[in-house]
Formats: structure tokens, C-alpha cells, sequence
């Protein structure tokens, strides 16, 4: 695994990376703020408030802000289902995620949708998907329109560990292998597909090394090292920019919470969840290395903190607000 | 094998049939040719009569139901034998021809037809005997086998006649509900007799019914009455009636009458009628007038060699036409021995569907009514028909000399198909017809 | 007018467009050198290049996915599955992802898609290669589902799918590919939703889609000779479905039926039915509905047994008697 380069000080990946110090703060305040956007969904489902299940990221956040960060506003994401934090960290309105979260007519998908499948196609954020592995294959047609529109975006397609084990994971490695297509395949590992542990269900491990077959270059990341997603997702854009050819990125992580909210968490124990949390967090070890680093004082990142979770309550407030699709309108949007 | 009993086909143009009482009830001990129940085409009642000896069972149709000749509508049991729910075994095998498997091999009845391997292999696996099936060819094939085995089913599926549902097609119910018609009393002329949209229009009145909307008792009509409503509205529509009247002096008949009852039998059996004596008579005049006696078929006109009388007749339910056949070559006696029977049969609906057909002209006489004049509608496919009134006492002048005396006068009114008959025709029919009532020695000249 | 094939106007459709927008590229197997496994795409790799005409591996469920990335994108994909059995194949793309998007993201997402796919039995093809899946995907909202009968309605329907922003599953029978018909040169376009009336009658209607349209009018033309008068609706969409055709002609004849390829079970035919009956024609049936499909079996490869599958002339004149007289 591809880690922090080694014990490199932080502050002189940080400079190779030319991570700014607003960058950084900026960085520090959306991981927190997709941690709080997390809780908080948490809390409204417990309160009744949520009408079907969730997928959440939290544990995750590092992926997410680093591939944003690392990549173009503009290059087009297509997304899992436990896709919170990547459409945060795409500067999506927090309100609308959080209305769409509620089913209400102001949300992203004026409510038809729901957790599972929030899009904004003004940024270029083609949805989640609510069937394992179901977009990896759109990201071929999106790569061959790029291609054949002459446009130097790339396409961003992120799934877990367990879409790897589906056949259209491989037949679209195959064909973006095989026509050097503009994609970047990110495989976000967070170690369980559902109950199973990835190691139950892959032959064999680490699943990026699947991307050999096809004729793809493969990294396979520490993914709750911030730094560590920037500076791989950077590198492959830049070779998949240029016109290279797709790159396959799988980064380890964890998620704290269960599958959805039938989960009970029985396939594995409480105490590997208080170890990824407490010594592998991405969050605390982002801060841990700004705190240590003097680059910035505890009550500056205390700032960062309240600002996100005003933000989530704002985003409920609004969400809380809003109405109710008109039960007329039930049979509108299933055709163009 | 449990023996069928079928609803039979008695008319030649008869579709189905109404079943009016049965006089045996399930578990019934039967003998062969009993009469089981009573059924009424169009023209007539007939009683249904046992196939064999045995035990009646399984009785699929009720009082008042409508069925397609040749439907089985009962089975006869061999004491100890039961019945499979009816008509299902062929039905219920054919779901599942494997179901035989499990049973010891049976060998195939011994049947005097011959059948294709096929139809017999598929008789075999629908458990139908091949001696049942019917078959327009040498040998059964399997398209028999097949269309037995879809009427078996077909009859399966009849008991959903026993509904108090009235089957009628939904544009039959529109077309009834617009105009007022009350479904129960129409025949539907549909499988299974389903009311048609055109069995509907067929019956709409030519006024705008108001009548749905006033008190009414509303009488349901009865097949025989639908038919004569279908026969009569016909013939008026189809054949141009014209009509004529001619008065005669019947003092003559009246000696004759007389004299012919003068040794009558104690049963009064051969009782000469007036109507007897027109009878005679009239086929007397169609000999004169043979186009009287034809019919038009298919722009041909068909002088009848027979002359077959018709003698309309009033029952409770209607009105029948037992026809004396030959009349021209019968005597006044058996005339009247005849119409006697027939009339009292009649009347008591046991008359036999060969004695109400064939007829070639027709009398209707409503003279014991007091009626002194009437027209009647030709009785098709017959061109003519004679309305006998009532015999008046009235003065009248009797010779050149203007002498008035009283005499028993007779209006007598034709009506003809003017397709056949012009108005001089038939007015020479009806002059024949009063000289021979005023002179009746004419009969033997 | 010139007189072309079914592939033929197939093929003029894909071309024209192909040269008014490049937007339009077509995906799918062996549709280049090969020219698709039914000749429809010959000659349209030389003329547009390989960045257009997409030759895939044998990948169906990722060539629709490929083809729903590139809607996505405000592209014109017309994707080629080879025998419509394999749609089974491609069933998540088409049912989970191409037909739910728009819905499920509120209106944002289109996804203006013809995936082109032959149907159909007659070629021995046998069970994997021949069935009628018509009903399977007329049941998915979001989809328009679309069977042209004749090389006019192939060309006019394939050019309206082209520009509609739904998915479009654009149905083409394999026996027809070789029919002749008159199509008129220059732009046109057929409507969807919009039936046509094959042929005038009042004693029966008959709705029937693809090649049955060709069964139902030769025998219709037969039994004209009796005077039994047949109206035959070649409804041309299933999805849209022009409902009011239907209703019409069945209060004017009062008496249906339906004929399709596609296996009885749950087949449309049930779904015309459950629309006529409950609409104002139902007051104006005169008998029962009635259907003749395909029967319920996988297709069988033995010639005999393969035509005894779907229905044949004499089995649609058998049901016309049959309804006309009342006697089933």
C-alpha cells in the first residue's frame, strides 16, 4: 500500500502538493463537514424523520475531499450509493442534499429520489447509483462522448469493494482498457460489501491488482491518508488528462456505521471499530498532522468545526421547512 | 359409462330449446323411454324421454333454462355407478394426461369405429371413449377426438347458465338499457344463448318507448310468444298484404251442418265445426286457384301439389296452427274428426311438430267471438290467409224483384301477398269460395 | 415512391441522422466489418469511421451502460443488441438505469437512448435466439417500446426515437428485414402513440403488432371474399399506446381481437383488453375479448414445432370464424 511516502514531514508533502493554507482549512472544514452532515442524518433517522434507509460515509471523508481536490470541478462524478461526502466535497448545496434526504420537493431530486440517488447535473454529478456496480459501465459513455466532444474532462467513476465482484466492473475495465478511454476508476474499500468481508468474497487482493487484466495502471492507497489521496488521484488525472488512458485507484478505508440502518453490525466486532476510529480516523489524523504542525492553533480548527456543523443545522432548518411533493404530481418526470 | 341425456333436436331449423318441467328429479329410478321432462321449441312442447333404464343423475340444467340442442343436460346411472363431476374427466385429464400412469393399464372399449393411432392415443389420454366420438370420415381422427373432447369441456362450463345472471353481451346491455327493454324477456341467440346486441335491436318497438319509465307488470315473453312476434312482424314487413272482403249467405252450410251431425258420435269426436265445413270448402276454392295455394321461394313461386289447411288456433300462451293435410281429398266427417283431435291436443300442448308443419294456406276463424270482420297476416311462407268472422242474421235483398229477407250472412276477409297474388286473383278466389258456400252441390259436380 | 427493404429503411434512418447530427454514433457487436449480425449497419463503418460506429466486445449489459454514460452527456446513442434475447442480459442498464433516471432525478437526468433489437421466431434460431420480449419491456416506466411493421413505419419510428429525449427499445421482427415497402425519400417522421389503421372493417377488430400485422392483413383480405369486414389497428408504440385508436375501432366493430408473437402469459394482448374494457368501448363489445399469441413455451428449433409456437394465418382466420360466429 501506497502510504505517507514514508514518514515524508507533512508539511513537505503538503508544499510539494502547493496545498495552500486556506486549501488546507478549506479541506479540514469539508471533512467535517461531511462527518457532521453523517451524524446528523443519523439523529433524523432516529428522530423518524427519514422515510427509507441510508448509506453513510462517515470514516470515509478522507476519499472523498481528496479526490475532489485532486481532480477538476468540472470532470464528471459518478457515484455509489454511501456517496454523501463526494457530493459535498463537489460543492453541492448542502440544503438541497439535506432536502432530498427528507423527500421534499426542494431536494436535488425534488424528492423522488432520495439518499440513495442524489444528482446534480449542473456540476456534472451524474448521480448515485442505487444498484452495486450499476454506473461503473455509463462511465465508458461518458469517457467515448469526452473523447468524440473533444473535451479534456475526465470521468470520475467511484465504487466500493463490492462492485468489483460484479460482471460490468470487468467488462468496463476491458473496453476502457482496451479504448484508453478518460476515466478514473476509484474503488473505495471500505472493507465490507454489506456483511461480507472483502476478503471472503476476492479471490484475491488487492482489488486494484484486477486492473493488470486490462491493461490499466493500478495504486492501491491508504485512503484515510488525505495527502495520500491527493497526491495518487492528482498524478493519475494528470496521466488520464493526457490522454493515456483510464487509472485505477483503490483506497483503503473504513466505515463506522452499519451498511444501512437494518444493519447490526454482527460481522465484526465493536473493538475493530473503536481501532479504525481511534488510530485511523481521517479526520483526527488530518488534524493531528495540522495541529502538530503548527499550521494551525486548536481554537482555528475549533472554528472549522462550529461552521460545519451551523451549516448541517441550517441545511435541516431549511430541509425542515420545505414541503412535500404534491401527490398530483407522482406520475410527472417518468418521460422527457 | 354413464348414459347421456341430451336436449334433443326435433326442428330442423331449431338452435336450442327451453327446458319447461322436469317430471323426474335426481335419484329417480328411470325406465327406458320414460319421459323425463318436458321441453319447448318455438313451435312446440315435446317430452324428453330416458335413454335407458337406470338411475337419474347429475341434472345440469334447471326449470326455465335455455339449451343448444345436443347438450347434454342429465346422465343415467347404472345402479352402483357414480358420476364424475360432469363433464369434467375429459377436461380435468387433459390438464394432466400422466395421471393415467399411476393406474392399471385399462383396455380401450371395444369400439366399432375405427380410429387413427393418434386419436387413439389422445382418447386414451383424455379418457374418452372413441365410440362416443363423433365422426364425418371412415375413421376418427384426431380432430374428433379433439372437438369431443372441446364439447365436453364446453359442457363443463354451461352449469354458469344456472346463474340468476342474465348472459348478455355488454353491448346488449347498453343497447337495452337505452331503449327500455328489459333483458329477461329477450332469447339470445349468443353461444350458450348470451343475448346479442341484435337479439336487442331485433325487439325494439317502432314508438319511443316511455313504457320503462310507467307502471307496468312487465310479463316476460315466453319463446313461443317471441316467436310468433319474430314470425308475424316478418311476414308483415316482407309480404305486401292486400286484402278483400266478400259476404256470403251460409243457409246452405247450416242445412248441410245438420245433417252431417244428424249420427254424431256419443264423444263427439267427429262433431262437423263450422270451421270443418270451411275447411273443405276452402281447399275446394284453392284447387280453383292454385296460386292461392304456393309459395314464394327465392323469386320462384311454388305451386303446392298438396293442399295442407292451417287452422289458427288461440291457446292461453298464444296461438298454434295444426294443419290438416290433404284437405282437398278428405270428407267433412274425417275433417272434423281431425281438427277435433288436433284443436283438443292443442290445447293441451301435446301436439307433434310434423302436425303443425307443411301447411300451404291458412283459416282463421274468431267467429264464435262476435267478430263481424278481420284482416289476419299471412302465415309464411303461405300467401294467403282467410279470416272467417261471425255468421250475422240480416236482411238482405234476394232477388231481382228487390226482395229483402233475413238471412245468416258471413263476412269473409283474404289477405294475400300481393308478390304472388294480384287483387283479381284473389277475387276470384273469394267469388269461388262464396259460390260454393251458397251452392255446396257444386263439391260433387 | 422507391421501394426498399425493412433493413434497408433501417439503415437510411441511421444514416441520414448520422450525417444531420454527430450526436448520433452507434454502438454495439460486430455492427462494422460485419455489418451487424443482420447486415443493417453495412457499409456505415467506411462511411462514418470507427469513432462512430462502436464496435464492443461481447459485453451487453456495458453496452447499454456505455450507451446511457453518453446520453447522459447530450449524446445520440443507438445501441445495437443482436437477438432481443439478450436484452435479458442488458436488463439492469435498461430497466434500473436508462428507464428510472429521469424519474428518479427529478426530471434533471435525460437519457435520450434507442437501443435496436431483433425479435422473433420463423429463423431456427431456437430458444435463446427468437423470443418476443415486447411485454417484458413495456412494463418498465421510462421506456417507449416501439414495433414497426413495414420498411415506412421502420424508418419514420427509428427517426422519432432517434430525437426523443426517452429511452426508446426500437423492436424489428428478423422475418421483416427482407420485406419490401414503399418509403418516401426525404425527412419524415412517425409519431409515437399515433396507431394506424392497416386496414378499414366493422365486423371485427384486430390489434396486432410487427409481423403479425402481414398475418392478420392477408387473412383479413381472404375472408373480405365471405364478407366478413376486418379493421386491423397496427398500434406501431406499445409505450406510448394510442389508446383512443383502439377504443374506437372496438365500438365501432364490437368485437376484439389481439394478435401478437409474444407468449399469452401476462402478453399485452391482456393489457389492450383491461383498456378496452374499461373504457366507453366496453359498452360496445359484442363478444369477448379474445387474444391469439404465442404460446407459451420457450421457441422450439424444429421447423414443425417452431411455427406451432406463434400464430399462423389459419390459426388468426380460425379465431376471426370463430368470434364472428360465436362459437369458441
Amino acid at each position: 500500500m501506497e502510504t505517507e511516502k514514508n514518514q515524508e514531514p507533512f508539511l513537505n508533502r503538503a508544499e510539494r502538493l502547493k496545498l495552500s493554507k486556506d486549501e488546507l482549512r478549506e479541506m479540514y472544514k469539508t471533512l467535517c463537514t461531511i462527518r457532521q452532515f453523517e451524524l446528523m442524518a443519523d439523529k433524523l433517522y432516529a428522530l423518524g424523520k427519514v422515510h427509507g434507509t441510508m448509506h453513510l460515509s462517515a470514516g470515509q471523508e478522507a476519499v472523498a475531499v481528496g479526490i475532489r481536490h485532486a481532480t477538476r470541478l468540472d470532470d464528471y462524478l459518478i457515484n455509489h450509493h454511501r456517496g454523501h461526502g463526494h457530493f459535498i466535497s463537489k460543492n453541492a448545496d448542502i440544503n438541497l442534499m439535506m432536502a432530498e434526504f427528507l423527500g421534499k420537493e426542494a431536494g436535488y431530486c425534488k424528492g423522488r429520489g432520495g439518499s440513495m440517488h442524489i444528482a446534480d447535473f449542473s456540476s456534472n454529478n451524474l448521480g448515485a447509483n442505487g444498484i452495486v456496480g450499476g454506473g461503473i459501465p455509463h462511465s465508458l459513455g461518458v469517457g467515448l462522448a469526452l473523447q468524440m466532444q473533444k473535451r479534456d474532462q475526465i470521468c470520475i467513476a467511484i465504487f466500493g469493494d463490492g462492485a468489483s465482484n460484479e460482471g460490468v466492473f470487468h467488462e468496463t475495465l476491458n473496453m476502457a482498457g482496451l479504448w484508453k478511454l478518460p476515466i478514473l476508476f476509484v474503488c473505495e474499500n471500505n472493507k465490507y460489501g454489506m456483511s461480507m468481508a472483502v476478503e471472503r468474497v476476492s479471490a484475491k487482493l488487492p482489488i486494484a491488482q484486477r486492473a493488470e487484466a486490462y491493461d490499466i495502471p493500478w495504486h492501491y492507497i491508504d485512503g484515510n491518508d488525505l495527502l495520500t489521496v491527493i497526491e495518487t488521484v492528482g498524478s493519475a488525472a494528470d496521466y488520464i488528462r493526457s490522454g493515456n488512458g483510464p487509472v485505477f485507484v483503490e483506497a483503503q478505508t473504513y466505515r463506522y456505521f452499519g451498511h444501512s440502518k437494518s444493519d447490526r453490525n454482527l460481522y465484526r466486532s465493536k473493538d475493530e471499530i473503536e481501532t479504525w476510529r481511534l488510530t485511523k480516523d481521517p479526520i483526527l489524523r488530518f488534524k493531528n498532522n495540522l495541529l502538530e504542525n503548527e499550521v494551525f492553533k486548536a481554537e482555528e480548527l475549533v472554528v472549522c468545526e462550529e461552521e460545519a456543523v451551523k451549516i448541517i443545522e441550517s441545511a435541516v432548518e431549511f430541509a425542515e421547512a420545505s414541503a412535500d411533493p404534491d401527490a398530483a404530481t407522482v406520475t410527472e418526470y417518468v418521460y422527457a | 359409462m354413464p348414459v347421456p341425456v341430451i336436449m334433443p333436436k326435433v326442428d330442423m331449423d331449431q338452435e336450442k330449446a327451453t327446458i319447461i318441467s322436469w317430471e323426474k328429479a335426481e335419484g329417480d329410478e328411470v325406465k327406458y323411454d320414460e319421459t323425463l321432462l318436458t321441453v319447448e321449441t318455438e313451435k312446440v312442447s315435446i317430452d324428453v324421454n330416458s335413454p335407458a333404464d337406470g338411475i337419474l343423475a347429475g341434472i345440469l340444467f334447471e326449470n326455465g333454462a335455455v339449451v343448444p340442442v345436443a347438450t347434454v343436460i342429465a346422465y343415467i346411472l347404472k345402479p352402483g355407478e357414480k358420476l364424475d363431476a360432469p363433464g369434467h374427466s375429459a377436461h380435468k385429464n387433459a390438464s394432466s394426461p400422466s395421471s393415467n400412469t399411476d393406474k392399471p393399464e385399462v383396455l380401450p372399449e371395444k369400439s366399432e369405429c375405427q380410429a387413427t393411432p393418434v386419436a387413439q392415443r389422445i382418447a386414451k389420454e383424455l379418457n374418452i371413449n372413441l365410440s362416443d366420438v363423433p365422426t364425418k370420415n371412415r375413421i376418427i381422427n384426431r380432430e374428433d377426438v379433439e372437438a369431443y373432447a372441446a364439447s365436453l369441456s364446453e359442457e363443463a362450463n354451461i352449469p354458469d347458465q344456472k346463474s340468476d345472471k342474465i348472459a348478455a353481451t355488454p353491448a346488449a346491455r347498453r343497447v337495452a338499457k337505452e331503449k327500455g327493454i328489459s333483458l329477461s324477456s329477450l332469447q339470445g341467440s349468443g353461444p350458450h344463448g348470451r343475448i346479442q346486441e341484435k337479439d336487442v335491436k331485433l325487439t325494439i318497438p317502432d314508438q319511443k318507448p316511455t313504457i320503462a319509465t310507467r307502471d307496468a307488470v312487465i310479463v316476460p315473453m315466453s319463446s313461443k310468444r317471441a316467436y310468433i312476434a319474430q314470425k308475424m312482424q316478418s311476414s308483415f314487413q316482407i309480404a305486401p298484404h292486400i286484402a278483400e272482403t266478400i259476404d256470403a249467405d251460409v243457409s246452405q252450410l247450416e242445412a248441410m251442418r245438420s245433417r252431417l251431425n244428424a249420427n254424431i258420435d256419443p264423444s263427439g269426436k267427429d262433431k262437423v265445426t263450422f270451421t270443418a265445413i270451411m275447411v273443405k270448402l276452402v281447399a275446394w276454392a284453392l284447387k280453383q286457384n292454385p296460386y292461392l295455394n304456393s309459395s314464394l321461394i327465392e323469386d320462384q313461386i311454388h305451386l303446392w301439389k298438396e293442399i295442407n289447411i292451417g287452422v289458427a288456433t288461440a291457446l292461453e300462451d298464444g296461438l298454434i296452427v295444426p294443419v290438416i293435410s290433404d284437405a282437398d281429398k278428405l270428407s267433412f266427417k274425417e275433417i272434423a274428426y281431425q281438427l277435433n283431435d288436433l284443436t283438443q291436443r292443442a290445447k293441451l300442448g301435446k301436439i307433434g311438430l310434423s302436425e303443425v308443419q307443411r301447411g300451404t294456406f291458412t283459416i282463421s276463424n274468431l267467429g264464435m267471438y262476435g267478430i263481424t270482420q278481420f284482416r289476419a297476416i299471412i302465415n309464411p311462407p303461405e300467401v294467403g290467409i282467410l279470416a272467417v268472422s261471425s255468421v250475422v242474421r240480416k236482411p238482405i235483398v234476394i232477388d231481382h224483384r228487390d226482395t229483402i229477407a233475413v238471412r245468416p250472412i258471413l263476412n269473409l276477409t283474404l289477405s294475400a301477398d300481393h308478390r304472388v297474388i294480384d287483387g283479381v286473383v284473389a277475387a276470384k278466389f273469394l267469388a269461388n269460395l262464396a259460390s260454393v258456400i251458397e251452392h255446396p252441390e257444386i263439391l260433387y259436380e | 415512391m422507391p421501394e426498399i427493404t425493412y433493413a434497408e429503411a433501417i439503415r437510411s434512418a441511421l444514416w441520414e441522422e448520422m450525417k444531420r447530427d454527430e450526436r448520433v454514433f452507434i454502438i454495439g457487436e460486430d455492427i462494422g466489418r460485419y455489418g451487424g449480425a443482420f447486415g443493417v449497419t453495412t457499409g456505415m463503418l467506411d462511411e462514418f469511421g470507427d469513432k462512430r460506429i462502436i464496435e464492443t466486445p461481447i459485453s451487453e449489459p456495458s453496452i447499454i451502460g456505455a450507451a446511457v454514460g453518453a446520453a447522459l452527456l447530450g449524446m445520440r446513442p443507438v445501441a445495437e443488441i443482436m437477438f432481443m434475447d439478450f436484452v435479458l442480459l442488458s436488463l439492469d442498464q435498461i430497466g434500473n438505469q436508462a428507464a428510472k433516471m429521469h424519474y428518479m432525478f427529478g426530471g434533471k437526468a435525460t437519457v435520450p437512448l434507442v437501443v435496436r433489437m431483433p425479435s422473433g421466431s420463423g429463423t431456427g434460431a431456437a430458444a435463446q435466439h427468437s423470443q418476443s420480449l415486447e411485454t417484458l419491456l413495456m412494463h418498465l416506466p421510462g421506456l417507449k417500446v416501439v414495433t414497426p411493421s413495414t420498411p415506412y413505419e421502420a424508418k419514420g419510428l427509428l427517426r422519432t426515437a432517434i430525437h426523443d429525449l426517452n429511452p426508446v427499445c426500437f423492436i424489428e421482427h428478423k422475418l421483416l428485414y427482407k420485406t419490401k415497402g414503399e418509403v418516401p425519400e426525404g425527412d419524415y417522421q412517425i409519431p409515437f402513440g399515433v396507431a394506424d389503421i392497416k386496414r378499414a372493417g366493422k365486423d371485427l377488430t384486430i390489434v396486432a403488432n410487427g409481423i403479425m400485422v402481414h398475418k392478420a392483413l392477408a387473412v383479413a383480405n381472404r375472408l373480405a371474399d365471405e364478407g366478413i369486414d376486418v379493421e386491423i389497428i397496427d398500434p406501431r408504440t406499445l409505450v406510448p399506446l394510442d389508446t383512443e385508436a383502439i377504443i374506437n375501432s372496438v365500438s365501432k366493430t364490437g368485437k376484439l381481437l389481439i394478435v401478437h408473437e409474444a407468449c399469452e402469459t401476462a402478453g399485452w394482448a391482456g393489457e389492450i383488453m383491461a383498456v378496452v374494457s374499461s373504457s366507453r368501448a366496453f359498452d360496445y363489445l359484442d363478444a369477448p375479448m379474445r387474444r391469439l399469441t404465442g404460446k407459451n413455451v420457450p421457441i422450439p428449433y424444429n421447423r414443425v414445432l417452431e411455427r406451432a409456437a406463434v400464430p399462423q394465418e389459419e390459426d388468426i382466420e380460425r379465431e376471426i370464424r370463430a368470434i364472428v360466429k360465436g362459437v369458441y
